[in-house]
């Protein structure tokens, strides 16, 4: 198949949805799923199909995450010529009842809704010609879509997430999909391509910030019989689900970005590393692959060129330590998944020892954008050295969490007041945690700094994968630093030493300030041990396991004091 | 070739080369647990990280490979305040049983706590593993000395090939496994040792050595392998003349720290009484020539019948001399008699090449056949 047939395809799926009059989208990521979506979804069809209407009327479209998880089951009725409706908490009762309102039972009323009397641009209007007391009941469950939470969002990743349905590729193609490999592929050579990535100033989604463009160059100018892409899908922090969410709702862009990222380096076959706890994100990434070879966009000659391309799935067994690139290769390569001393750099020798481009879910979701958009649009998006947007899973103590996309640059102040929402009522804000359990925690005090990769690690703390936690006053700091290091404990490969002993010994002095054992002198010994594992450990995560520690340490140090058994206060007073 | 500096002493190195290899080459000291010379590099230890002039971070020496006009420090404040933080770590996980402990002396974790000067650790003494397992005759697993350097890991698999073990568990509760954690015997474990020798701690010791003495008591002799043509250096350490264990001679040509089972176990027949010592003569050909007075008689019931027959009965002990000028005498007769062809040579999988060509040599130009064979090809 070439880029003209899939532009018919896509006008043809276009000319199927414009034909209906509503289209009602129900999320179906795993956020709502567990919320009761399925029953949500399979009540939208029963409903739909006991109205016994017209096939234009209405189709129920299965999507993706539209942003508010906490107020999951979603569901979104959009009616041509009117705003969307976007309705929260969406029980088998209020999504029978959206049915009932949105979709006339006969054809006298339908013509209702072409009466000139009736204001046409709110759908609201439209509702009197249902029970009043129905209207008033559904009201409750309508989401402003011109709140803060989705005014202050650039969604760039999330662009079609939410707005298509993940198991069907035409889905995708009606949304300009593969364009920007069908462009890719006819006009630009790839070394273009990585230049166009280079000066986009995309940056690694992972955490870690390494400029993606000059990791693909890199990977293009080595010399090797095959090279390989993979896309990093082990997302382990806890309560981090952006690369769950793209890779459930929105599979083809990863794709996408996937074939142009081996374009670009000259790959003839990729990965894809998903964690084992992510089964729909695997299904449905599973459909795309397949629904791409079907289409001729995967496998042997891909869109009709000379390039070849094809992917695979590997399933993560459950280490967080897989999600370290070099860990992640031997876990592929069926070893022990360990991380191994750098250099040489995955770029130069990665899986099999050769050149090997691993990229984050998200890195990849935004470069259909950059090549579509353009670099300079891309880079006119965030700050000087950080550019685009960044996805967040927002979680914790706010009114509003879920997963947000804003760009780089906003203060975590705008993110926690006004797309949270701000802590519930009679708390007060006390920490936001940034990066999962290798990040640090930021104060109230410097809520006013602009999020980015370096403003970040200035503070202590990194970007991260894009876990966002926010803590309010009834969280005591060292319980939560507890927390993470618990959690580095457990997930430590064992390799080094100062990780392997190091975490278990920070976690072994926190139990022994938090039990109130601890003299002044332990803390200044905690800080001492947290400096040396960061240090001295051989991956990320043994060099960022202290972060929560040492950050807390830093900015709430007088809940530690608080705690010891002779007071810092006390000592000097002697 | 690429300049590098190394504490202060320019060196000169192939490209390629790591920091660890460039300093070691040239005598300068970085300590290190888990890196070997003919392992891979693991890079787990974190104690032979170094300074490199122009990056902010200490890296491991182990694994950086020089580039042109590196500056090096291998010693500092910052390296060695970092170093004993390490080994401080190492001995929270450790048993400080030096005192009775076999490998001291030899045990690199008790080298460089003195060298560090840690007398025991900082932190709250926990060692997470606790497994014992001697469930093989050769060498004993006693897992709370194991550092996890992985050093048999990759011993096993990279030089022995047999993969019997591999690290399991994650964290603190890894250790070094056989498959399902079972008996040694029912892994694929050949029983040759180098995981033994590499150790570089009390996790893996040779059975025969308990009870035997201090590494510091022990005489150590070096010698050639007896069991075949590679030519292993092999020392053994012995007590009181008596061999307490056998082990390679690291950095050699031909072998280093590794050998196989029969020459690091196979040693016993060494003290054994009945070992033969001397050459020996058929009892009736030495009454003919003269050598002795008691002539062989037919003994009333078959040797085979005796359970243990004394060799004594029909051969009698003589000097070298004597032993080859008979054989040397009695091989001239026969090729005199009956031609050379009425000779054959077989030649031992046990001797050299050189020897196996002299042997072959001899055959052919010396008694004047063909019929040479050699005993790998039976």
């Amino acid at each position: 198949m070439d880029s003209t047939h899939l532009e018919a395809l896509a006008q043809e799926e276009r000319d199927r949805q414009g034909k209906y009059k509503r289209r009602i989208f129900c999320c179906t990521s795993t956020a709502c799923l567990s919320a009761g979506a399925a029953i949500t979804h399979n009540t939208l069809d029963q409903a739909l199909a006991q109205c016994q209407c017209d096939e234009e009327e209405a189709e129920i479209v299965p999507t993706g995450c539209m942003g508010l998880c906490s107020q999951g089951p979603l569901v979104r009725v959009e009616i041509q010529n009117h705003a969307p409706l976007l309705y929260g908490n969406v029980s088998a009762d209020v999504a029978q009842q959206i049915v009932t309102e949105h979709i006339p039972l006969s054809a006298n009323e339908e013509d209702a809704l072409d009466d000139d009397s009736i204001d046409a641009t709110t759908p609201h209007d439209f509702m009197h010609l249902r029970a009043s007391g129905a209207k008033k009941s559904l009201e409750r469950f309508i989401i402003p879509l011109d709140s803060p939470f989705f005014a202050k969002q650039v969604r760039v990743v999330l662009t079609e997430t939410g707005q298509i349905n993940p198991e069907k590729l035409d889905d995708y193609l009606a949304h300009d999909g593969y364009q920007a490999l069908a462009h890719v592929l006819a006009e630009m050579s790839p070394e273009d391509v990585c230049e166009e990535i280079l000066n986009s100033g995309l940056r690694g989604r992972g955490g870690a910030g390494f400029p993606t463009g000059l990791k693909w160059k890199l990977a293009n100018q080595e010399l090797a019989s095959e090279k390989y892409v993979i896309v990093n899908g082990d997302e382990g922090d806890p309560g981090a689900y952006m690369d769950r969410t793209v890779m459930e709702d929105d599979p083809h862009r990863v794709l996408e970005g996937m074939i142009i990222c081996a374009y670009a380096t000259g790959a003839t076959s990729g990965y894809l590393y998903i964690r084992g706890e992510y089964p729909i994100a695997i299904r449905r990434i599973r459909r795309a692959i397949q629904a791409a070879r079907r289409r001729g966009i995967l496998g042997k000659s891909v869109l009709g060129t000379e390039f070849s391309f094809d992917a695979e799935i590997r399933i993560g067994a459950g280490a967080f330590v897989c999600g370290e690139e070099t860990a992640l290769i031997h876990s592929i390569e069926g070893q022990r998944g360990i991380p191994r001393i750098r250099p040489p750099y995955p770029t130069a020798a990665g899986l099999r020892d050769r050149p090997t481009v691993i990229n984050n879910v998200e890195t990849m979701a935004n470069v259909p954008s950059i090549i579509n958009k353009g670099a300079a649009w891309f880079a006119s998006i965030g700050t000087d050295k950080s550019k685009g947007t960044k996805v967040f899973a927002l979680a914790g103590q706010l009114r509003n969490t879920g997963l947000i996309e804003v760009p780089m640059g906003i203060t975590l102040q705008e993110i926690v007041y006004e797309i949270g929402g701000g802590v519930p009522e009679g708390r007060e804000f006390k920490a936001a945690q940034t990066g999962g359990p290798s990040g640090g925690c930021i104060p109230k005090a410097h809520l006013d700094t602009p999020i980015d990769y370096e403003s970040l690690r200035q503070l202590g703390s990194i970007m991260g994968s894009g876990g966002l936690v926010i803590i309010d006053d009834s969280t005591l700091m060292p319980d939560f630093a507890r927390f993470f290091i618990d959690f580095c404990v457990d997930e430590s490969c064992g390799k080094c030493v100062p990780c392997r002993v190091g975490t278990v010994q920070i976690r072994e002095q926190l139990d022994k300030i938090i039990g109130g054992n601890a003299g002044p002198e332990d803390l200044d010994r905690l800080e001492n041990l947290c400096n040396v594992v960061k240090k001295t450990s051989l991956c990320g995560l043994g060099q960022s396991a202290p972060n929560p520690v040492l950050s807390t340490l830093k900015y709430f140090r007088d809940e530690y004091e608080a705690l010891l058994k002779v007071k810092t206060a006390d000592v000097t007073n002697n | 070739m690429l300049n590098i500096v190394i504490d202060g002493q320019p060196i000169e190195v192939q490209p390629g080369t790591t920091i660890m290899e460039a300093s070691r080459a040239n005598g300068i000291d970085i300590p290190y647990l888990c890196y070997h010379p003919d392992l891979s590099i693991s890079g787990g230890c974190r104690l032979c990280m170094v300074e490199i002039e122009g990056r902010a971070d200490p890296v491991p020496s182990c694994g950086q490979a020089c580039q042109d006009k590196m500056v090096i420090h291998t010693q500092s404040k910052q390296l060695s305040q970092l170093r004993r933080e390490i080994i401080d770590l190492f001995l929270a996980d450790h048993p400080l049983d030096c005192v009775i402990c076999e490998k001291a002396g030899s045990c690199l974790l008790q080298k460089y706590a003195y060298e560090y000067g840690l007398t025991k650790t900082s932190h709250k003494f926990n060692v997470s593993r606790s497994l014992y397992q001697d469930d093989n005759p050769f060498f004993v697993r006693d897992h709370k000395y194991c550092i996890l350097c992985s050093r048999c890991v990759r011993a096993c698999s990279e030089i022995v090939g047999a993969d019997a073990i591999e690290i399991v568990g994650r964290g603190f509760e890894s250790h070094v496994a056989t498959p399902f954690d079972g008996p040694m015997i029912d892994s694929t474990c050949v029983f040759c040792g180098s995981c033994v020798q590499v150790c570089p701690t009390a996790a893996l010791m040779p059975v025969s050595r308990a009870g035997k003495g201090r590494e510091w008591e022990m005489e150590r002799i070096e010698t050639i392998c007896g069991y075949c043509g590679v030519g292993c250096k092999i020392e053994y350490a012995l007590k009181d003349g008596e061999i307490c264990y056998a082990q390679g001679v690291s950095e050699q040509s031909v072998n280093g720290d590794f050998l196989c089972t029969k020459g690091r176990y196979g040693w016993d027949f060494a003290t054994n009484p009945d070992r033969l010592a001397n050459p020996m003569i058929r009892r009736d050909i030495a009454y003919q020539l003269g050598l002795t007075d008691e002539p062989w008689e037919l003994p009333e019931i078959s040797p085979l019948k005796v359970r243990q027959p004394k060799i004594g009965d029909s051969f009698i002990e003589t000097d070298w001399d004597t032993a080859l000028n008979l054989v040397a005498e009695r091989m001239k007769d026969i090729v005199q008699t009956h031609g050379p062809n009425a000779v054959m040579g077989l030649a031992s999988a046990r001797c050299t090449n050189e020897e196996n060509y002299l042997f072959q040599k001899f055959i052919r130009a010396g008694i004047g056949t063909n019929n040479v064979d050699h005993c790998a090809r039976l």
